[in-house]
């Protein structure tokens, strides 16, 4: 082929335009250490890396679902765990409080069964970041609300929110509340915390028979009727403290598995993306000596020609 | 031959060597000039002379001055270069929808709720971004529903998305009428080429006119102005007798020798889409390449697909999340709010009234149960909803889609053309193997005429020597 003045000087600049663009598109690899970044470097990485970071970052909001459960699951746990407490203590007043009691002992019981109640009712309004957590999503609403006789005596406990638990999802899908409903007497749905007509728990309504009772001086009823319902109440409050511990299990393993995924995640999106350094910077080096070689070469044989030779 | 014959052949090859050393000064001074073609004299030797001896030579005369070029390689050039230009069109036009977009993939950014950039799998950018945050906002909401601030940051989100649409459309828009701008500019600058073209037509005509040789430089320009009208739009040539080429365009004769027949019109062929056609044509042309083809491929075709796509997503958003809402209670009770305005990634905006007071953000599915989240809970679920609209794909996917299309466009067109400079760099470096000038040819030429010119001056020397023997035999 016949080489012309401009056919070094074209090549030339071909050359060293291919050489540029190269040297320029693994600095940037280097320097962002990614092979992909705009939708044009591949756009089928592109894809897949788009649909795995919005999977990403679904699996981070589902931790922080996971996160907030686990709150509210903690939040219930301890405020069921403080009436079972009470359902203890009402427990052993009901056992002690057989025939052998007197009446002045007898009322002192149904003294400390009024303050009782009291306090069951406050626990049983426990809140969570400003809503109650036992008043099913009338959430804005405590849940039971005390009346009270002239003597002090707690004469009734109404239940005002409702038998509806908020659930949300801890992963595409899969819903669940951490939370128990205050009273259920429906006949279906979640069981009541406080009462359940499906399994005889109506602790306040209990605990203010007992206190009737010990009014009274009834201990024949005490025996028969208030032991018997206390302890149903005791195991509602057992179930329910059972199930918040089931539940925060699988919050835990429900963020065990997100975060795995996500981990899974990063190692997928790094196989997409990453620029491998070490290679990168090899060729980097590799289109730095050729770069150089061009020029050098070129120089040398542009600064050579027959004028050179001429006079 | 007399010694004065003898003194007149060598007077005619003083003039013969020194057109050479001018033609290679002239080779010489273009060496640089774009579009040249070496040129060179044509030697002959002079008419014989009749002898009793036989026939004597006379010596040599230049009759001509030739220029190296091969027919074949200009009009493949000027083919490939139409190629060329359409592909650097298309590319320059895609790189503008992919700025516009704004999509890339970050895997060092990190924000202030930027679990996934923490977690170590980058960001995205873009309205990928955009889209998972508004459902993580609905997810934060459903988790919380009583929360007034969780409410403002999903109003916050819903109108970053927004925004978002709104921006990357505008600046379709704006790259639309960019585009629209460019035709009309190539449309001009094809215009000029072809009145430089008859004009050339004009000059090569007059000065090829019973001369019998070539107006090479003027062809040589010629071949210019038609490789750079090539790089516009797709012409036919048609080579003439009288050394003028014709032009046409889509089968449309635009130039005929030194008559410009036609010229070119950019117009609006409806809903501020440009094209080509002649001025007394009326119809749209086939251009068929060029860069003229380029950029009305990118506009009506890729461009256009992707505003069409982010009007689907944007639409199927607007429609689908109102639809939940609408049936949603506020914390105050209020109900049947929008959570979107607008019908797509044009007008797509968050709901002000909501924006102004988040509380009144429909998440409850019961009225009067604030600390219900059903409504909320379905809204989020959109994100992982296969949606009809969307050829069976989720909000995100769909989105991801567009973008590949776009990526896959921009990248195929980054192959085509670099495929294209290879060949075109091909077909050059074989044209100026022909027609480009080599220095060292071009020198050893001078050298060459220069000999040629002292040898005929030293004939002159030696017959003037040889005149004044003649003379002094009469003393």
């Amino acid at each position: 082929m016949r080489v012309t003045a401009n056919t070094f000087p074209n090549s030339l600049v071909n050359q060293l335009n291919t050489l540029s663009q190269r040297q320029n598109k693994l600095q940037e690899q280097a320097a962002t250490g990614q092979l992909v970044k705009l939708p044009e470097d591949d756009p089928v990485a592109m894809r897949r890396v788009l649909d795995m970071q919005g999977e990403a970052k679904s699996v981070g909001q589902y931790e922080r679902n996971i996160a907030r459960h686990q709150e509210l699951a903690v939040s219930s746990f301890n405020s069921i765990k403080s009436l079972k407490t009470i359902s203890d203590k009402v427990r052993n007043v009901s056992i002690s409080a057989d025939g052998l009691k007197s009446d002045e002992e007898l009322d002192i019981y149904a003294k400390e069964v009024s303050e009782l109640i009291r306090t069951a009712v406050q626990a049983a309004n426990a809140k969570n970041r400003g809503d109650y957590i036992f008043s099913g999503t009338a959430s804005d609403q405590p849940p039971f609300v005390m009346t009270t006789d002239v003597n002090g005596n707690v004469t009734a406990v109404t239940y005002q929110g409702n038998a509806t638990l908020a659930e949300s999802e801890i992963s595409s899908g899969v819903t669940l509340s951490a939370q128990s409903v205050g009273e259920n007497t429906g006949g279906s749905g979640p069981r009541g915390l406080i009462t359940d007509s499906r399994f005889g728990a109506d602790f306040f309504n209990h605990m203010i028979a007992f206190q009737n009772n010990l009014l009274a001086h009834d201990t024949a009823a005490i025996a028969a009727t208030d032991r018997v319902n206390l302890s149903q109440d005791e195991e509602n409050f057992l179930y329910h403290l059972g199930t918040n511990s089931a539940v925060q299990s699988r919050l835990e393993a429900a963020d065990a598995i997100a975060g795995n995924r996500t981990d899974t995640l990063e190692i997928l999106v790094s196989n997409e993306v990453d620029a491998d350094l070490a290679q990168t910077l090899v060729r980097l080096n590799q289109t730095q000596t050729a770069y150089q070689a061009a020029l050098q070469s070129a120089g040398k044989i542009l600064s050579s020609s027959l004028l050179d030779y001429l006079r | 031959m007399s010694l004065f014959g003898t003194l007149s052949l060598a007077t005619r090859s003083l003039a013969t060597q020194r057109n050479g050393t001018e033609v290679a000064g002239h080779n010489l001074a273009n060496v640089n000039t774009k579009g040249y073609s070496r040129q060179r004299v044509a030697i002959e030797t002079s008419l014989a002379v009749a002898r009793e001896m036989g026939p004597q030579g006379t010596g040599a005369d230049a009759v001509g001055i030739y220029q190296l070029r091969d027919a074949l390689v200009d009009r493949q050039i000027v083919n490939e270069t139409g190629v060329r230009g359409a592909y650097e069109s298309r590319q320059r036009a895609l790189q503008f929808g992919q700025a516009a977009l704004g999509q890339q993939i970050d895997r060092q950014a990190s924000g202030a709720e930027g679990a996934a950039a923490a977690s170590g799998v980058g960001s995205q950018h873009g309205i990928a971004e955009d889209i998972s945050s508004l459902f993580n906002a609905m997810q934060s909401v459903s988790t919380t529903p009583t929360s007034v601030s969780e409410r403002q940051v999903l109003a916050i989100k819903a109108q970053n998305l927004a925004t978002k649409f709104n921006q990357v459309t505008e600046r379709l828009g704006n790259l639309r009428t960019a585009l629209n701008e460019s035709l009309a500019g190539d449309v001009e600058q094809a215009n000029i080429a072809l009145e430089d073209i008859a004009k050339l037509n004009a000059q090569i005509i007059e000065a090829e006119l019973g001369t019998g040789g070539k107006a090479n430089d003027l062809r040589d320009a010629r071949q210019q102005r038609i490789e750079d009208l090539a790089t516009l739009v797709r012409i036919e040539t048609t080579a003439n007798t009288n050394g003028s080429v014709g032009i046409a365009i889509d089968g449309v004769p635009m130039v005929t020798g030194p008559i410009v027949n036609d010229t070119l019109e950019a117009y609006d062929a409806g809903g501020g889409q440009f094209l080509v056609r002649t001025l007394t044509g009326g119809t749209a042309l086939n251009i068929a390449s060029g860069s003229m083809q380029g950029t009305i491929d990118a506009r009506d075709s890729d461009l256009v697909g992707l505003q069409a796509d982010l009007d689907a997503l944007a639409g199927t958003l607007i429609s689908e999340v109102n639809a939940a809402h609408a049936a949603g209670f506020g914390l105050s009770g209020t109900t049947g709010a929008n959570f979107f305005t607008g019908t797509d990634a044009s007008d797509i905006a968050m709901n002000a009234a909501l924006m102004d007071d988040p509380s009144l953000i429909q998440a409850s599915g019961v009225a009067g149960a604030v600390g219900d989240n059903s409504v909320m809970v379905q809204m989020a679920q959109l994100a992982d909803k296969k949606h009809a609209g969307l050829s069976g794909q989720t909000l995100l996917e769909s989105y991801s889609q567009t973008v590949v299309a776009l990526g896959q466009a921009l990248n195929g067109t980054n192959a085509q053309l670099a495929n294209q400079q290879i060949v075109e760099s091909m077909l050059l470096r074989q044209r100026d193997s022909v027609s480009g000038v080599s220095l060292d040819e071009e020198m050893t030429d001078l050298i060459k005429f220069q000999r040629g010119f002292e040898a005929s001056a030293k004939l002159i020397t030696t017959i003037d020597e040889m005149l004044e023997t003649v003379m002094n035999l009469k003393r």
